[in-house]
């Protein structure tokens, strides 16, 4: 019912890492404009961003010597299916509910 | 997004009868898991929910009742987990509507801290752009 994916959880339990997926949900962006965003340093910023390439969350593209980061959602499916895993189970049960007092009631 | 489900559920059956099949043991299984529920305040009961071969290891649900008020009200928690990973809590309101029953239904207390063991993980970041980017990303992989 519930799948764990430490690594993709551990990497969006940071505030900061939320925000930086959050920027890069608009599209590719260099690691300046993702550090703009933030009063920490650009190392700071980076270190964040190789969390969250680690654990597949971003890709990164090399352009010459620039480097833009790119979200990769699909790594986040554990995360949106946890609580809608629950949201199915109930709407199964629920019609089993209702199937069962159609049945009592033909009875 | 929300940590609460939330259901309006609509059945043409009588309160007495839905309160029924949410309280009576061998009615509960029937649609829910085998259980051993008895409807009075304090009492700890589990579902049991059977494994699935090479897809699910199965579940032992912990749960007490919190609260139980003939037919309107049925409150009792839903603990997951060997270290209470998930701790929530299950309500279920009944009232009259018309000839039947309206079902209030909700699913509360989904902790990112306690799924997570500690991860703090909030919920926030689902709204907007993100969200959006999921779902653009469920409907590519479906």
């Amino acid at each position: 019912m519930i799948q764990s994916e430490p690594g993709v959880f551990g990497a969006i339990s940071h505030p900061a890492r939320r925000r930086i997926l959050d920027l890069i949900a608009d599209g590719d962006r260099h690691v300046n404009a993702i550090a703009a965003n933030f009063d920490m340093s650009r190392p700071a910023v980076s270190q964040h961003l190789r969390v969250l390439l680690d654990a597949g969350l971003v890709t990164e593209q090399r352009h010459g010597r620039e480097r833009r980061y790119r979200l990769a959602p699909e790594r986040l499916g554990p995360v949106r299916d946890w609580l809608s895993h629950y949201e199915r189970f109930w709407d199964d049960h629920f019609e089993r509910l209702k199937r069962h007092l159609e049945k009592r009631d033909e009875r | 997004m929300t940590n609460t489900i939330t259901r309006e559920l609509k059945f043409p059956q009588s309160p007495e009868k839905v309160w029924r099949a949410l309280t009576d043991s061998a009615t509960l299984a029937e649609w829910m898991y085998p259980n051993d529920f008895e409807p009075r305040v304090g009492h700890h009961f589990t579902f049991n929910v059977p494994a699935k071969p090479g897809k699910f290891d199965g579940l032992i649900v912990r749960c007490e009742v919190l609260k139980c008020v003939r037919p309107s009200e049925l409150v009792f928690s839903w603990v997951v987990g060997e270290v209470n990973e998930l701790n929530t809590r299950v309500s279920y309101r009944l009232e009259p509507d018309a000839e039947g029953t309206r079902v209030l239904f909700e699913h509360s207390g989904f902790e990112q801290k306690q799924a997570f063991k500690g991860a703090e993980y909030g919920w926030k970041m689902m709204h907007g752009k993100l969200a959006h980017a999921l779902e653009r990303a469920a409907q590519r992989m479906s």
